[in-house]
């Protein structure tokens, strides 16, 4: 490397004699080769300085991140929750979110944030009308799922598929050993893993418990009209109790899940857009994707045999 | 003549002695006399005899009248005297020697100091409540401040209260000589008294709990006479405790339902917290209340094995979800423990 520009090599000359002068030197005392080197380091110096500073002071250039999402794109995308279950899981959620703000606060009624959180809704009266607000949402839809269930064809599909079989218990196994190392080979999950499996019961467990104690203890005179008290106990015990549950379950289980999971972090969007990626479908429900296939190239077997 | 001169002169002379200053034995002349009365302008009767030692055996024995009666000095005396006033000594910085207390400034703060400082002659005054000339410290036995007499004189106008206080568990047992029961000041404060209405009242419904709770909760009180010190507990864990917490004064309170000053023990007819008498008592609030009302227990305790079939629900959740989320635990770390192996590899 040689600096070539001449009008550069004078400055950094000029530059250079006044250091070697401040130190008793000048030029000559150098070897040509010598102060050919310092002059090119010179120059890289101050090379590297201007690449720092145009980095720091360039704005971030758009073009960058596009490959990235192009190739996104270009990855074929399966649905996986259509509108109808979308509007279902958003309804459920909503519900939820306003059940657990507005229950909480009275199973810690000694915690300070219970008492901003009530406060924030209008006080105990309140809070108490909004909390069943979020319990009609949540009748309302698992009322809607049942219907869904028993009169779509897609609802009653899933529901087969949701139902636990033995092979579930053998894929929990084996997927123990793959995790713990003791197999290089994953588990192979149709439609539904025996985790989205687990994730279905427990819910439907959750909202027999929450949604028939909780009814108990709207109408509780109704209820004592026919039978004792120590009935209505039962329910506000189970009632706290199983919100509890619940709620750990999706702060803890459901948001690794679909959320903390390094996977997915910081969240998937299926929720949203209902799809999952290619990848995803072979990562997670490789079977199911092996069906798609199937019926893909017999479609164009008989597309085939049509023309 | 002289003789009649000189016994004017003489009478003027002490009459002008009484004038300039009253010895305190003058006093006595007339105070010290069983039936020394006066008739007031309305025809109601009041003596004004004080018994001879009543203030040498008072915490004044040291002062004199005219320390007090500061307004008294001429006999016969003038028309128009005050109520003493005990402020006269009784403040913060004085130097009489009289306690200084922040009990001064609570009366005059109290609902029974406004009522009396805005002119209401019925409120009480220090000496309504702490007796006049014969004043003792408040426990002392010849107090009317003392426990055994404290529930007489509130009762000296708050009649009905007393009468159901006296006929009370609390009432009965404080005439039994029980050292522990509450009198009256012990839920309505002394010199802090307020309307029940009022929120700083320590019987304000949403303070209720905190109040009774002062014994109710506290094992050396009342765990000694059998009374379980569970019941503040599980009232504040109910829904309507939950409900008093963030402040309702519609919820139940302790005395919503025990009643306040005619408590009564579950096992009295006349309680209404007798089983029988449960779907009244609930029927204040719930008009719907009938007898499957009072079939359960009022008070649960889920942890406590007397809570029966609630115990064994609450200890199927207490495992259901330990078991589960432990379960779910071990899945994530298992989990996330493969991932980061996997991405160490490549």
């Amino acid at each position: 490397m040689e600096i070539t520009d001449p009008k550069l090599k004078e400055i950094l000359l000029a530059e250079l004699r006044q250091r070697l002068k401040t130190r008793g030197l000048s030029d000559s005392d150098l070897t040509e080769e010598q102060l050919g080197q310092m002059l090119i380091e010179l120059s890289a110096g101050l090379e590297r300085k201007a690449d720092q500073i145009a980095e720091a002071i360039k704005p971030p250039t758009p073009e960058a991140p596009a490959p990235e999402k192009l190739s996104k794109v270009k990855e074929e995308q399966f649905l996986r929750l259509s509108l109808n279950l979308r509007l279902q899981h958003f309804v459920m959620l909503s519900s939820i979110v306003i059940l657990i703000i507005t229950g909480l606060p009275l199973k810690f009624h000694d915690a300070a944030i219970s008492h901003v959180i009530i406060t924030f809704f209008g006080g105990i009266t309140n809070s108490a009308w909004i909390h069943r607000f979020g319990a009609t949402g949540l009748i309302g839809v698992g009322l809607f799922h049942l219907l869904y269930t028993v009169f779509t064809v897609t609802g009653r599909r899933d529901f087969m598929l949701l139902l636990p079989k033995p092979q579930d218990l053998k894929d929990y196994v084996k997927q123990i050993k793959y995790f713990l190392g003791m197999t290089e080979e994953k588990a192979k999950f149709g439609r539904f893993s025996y985790i989205e499996k687990f994730d279905y019961w427990a819910v439907y467990w959750g909202m027999i418990i929450m949604i028939g104690s909780g009814l108990m203890l709207w109408f509780e005179s109704f209820v004592m009209s026919f039978l004792p008290k120590f009935i209505l106990d039962i329910a506000k015990e189970a009632h706290s109790d199983e919100a509890m549950l619940a709620t750990l379950a999706i702060v803890i289980w459901h948001f690794y899940n679909v959320h903390l999971n390094p996977h997915k972090f910081p969240m998937s969007k299926t929720w949203i857009t209902g799809k999952i990626s290619k990848h995803e479908m072979m990562d997670e429900h490789s079977l199911e994707y092996e069906e798609i296939l199937k019926t893909r190239t017999g479609d164009e077997a008989v597309k085939g045999g049509r023309s | 003549m002289r003789i009649l001169i000189s016994l004017c002169a003489g009478l003027i002379s002490i009459s002008l002695a009484v004038v300039a200053a009253p010895p305190v034995q003058k006093c006595e002349l007339c105070h010290a006399k069983p039936g020394f009365q006066k008739k007031l302008d309305n025809g109601q009767i009041i003596s004004l005899y004080v018994p001879p030692d009543s203030l040498a055996q008072s915490v004044h024995s040291k002062r004199e009248c005219n320390e007090c009666h500061r307004d008294v000095n001429e006999i016969p005396h003038k028309p128009g005297l005050q109520w003493v006033d005990c402020t006269g000594c009784h403040y913060i910085g004085n130097l009489a020697g009289a306690p200084e207390l922040p009990i001064y400034e609570q009366y005059r703060e109290s609902v029974h100091g406004r009522a009396a400082l805005a002119g209401n002659k019925k409120a009480p005054i220090c000496q309504d409540c702490h007796g006049a000339h014969n004043v003792q410290k408040y426990h002392a036995e010849g107090s009317p401040l003392n426990r055994q007499l404290l529930p007489a004189s509130c009762g000296r106008c708050h009649i009905e209260a007393y009468r159901q206080f006296a006929s009370s568990i609390h009432g009965k047992l404080l005439s039994e000589g029980n050292p522990a029961v509450p009198t009256c000041t012990d839920c309505h404060g002394e010199h802090t008294i307020e309307k029940p209405e009022e929120p700083g009242s320590a019987v304000f419904s949403t303070r209720i709990p905190e109040t009774c709770g002062k014994c109710h909760a506290a094992e050396n009180i009342v765990s000694k006479y059998g009374v379980s010190i569970e019941q503040v507990e599980t009232y504040t864990e109910s829904f309507h405790g939950i409900a008093t917490t963030f402040g309702s004064k519609k919820a139940a309170n302790c005395a919503s339902c025990h009643g306040s000053h005619d408590i009564l023990p579950a096992t009295d007819q006349e309680s209404r917290i007798f089983p029988a008498n449960i779907p009244k008592t609930c029927g204040k609030c719930h008009p719907e209340a009938n007898a499957n009302w009072a079939r359960g227990k009022i008070h649960v305790n889920a942890s406590n094995k007397d809570a029966g079939i609630i115990y064994y629900v609450a200890a199927f959740f207490k495992w259901l979800t330990i078991s589960t989320l432990v379960g779910l635990v071990i899945n994530i770390i298992l989990d996330l423990r493969r991932r980061l192996m996997k991405n160490k590899k490549s």
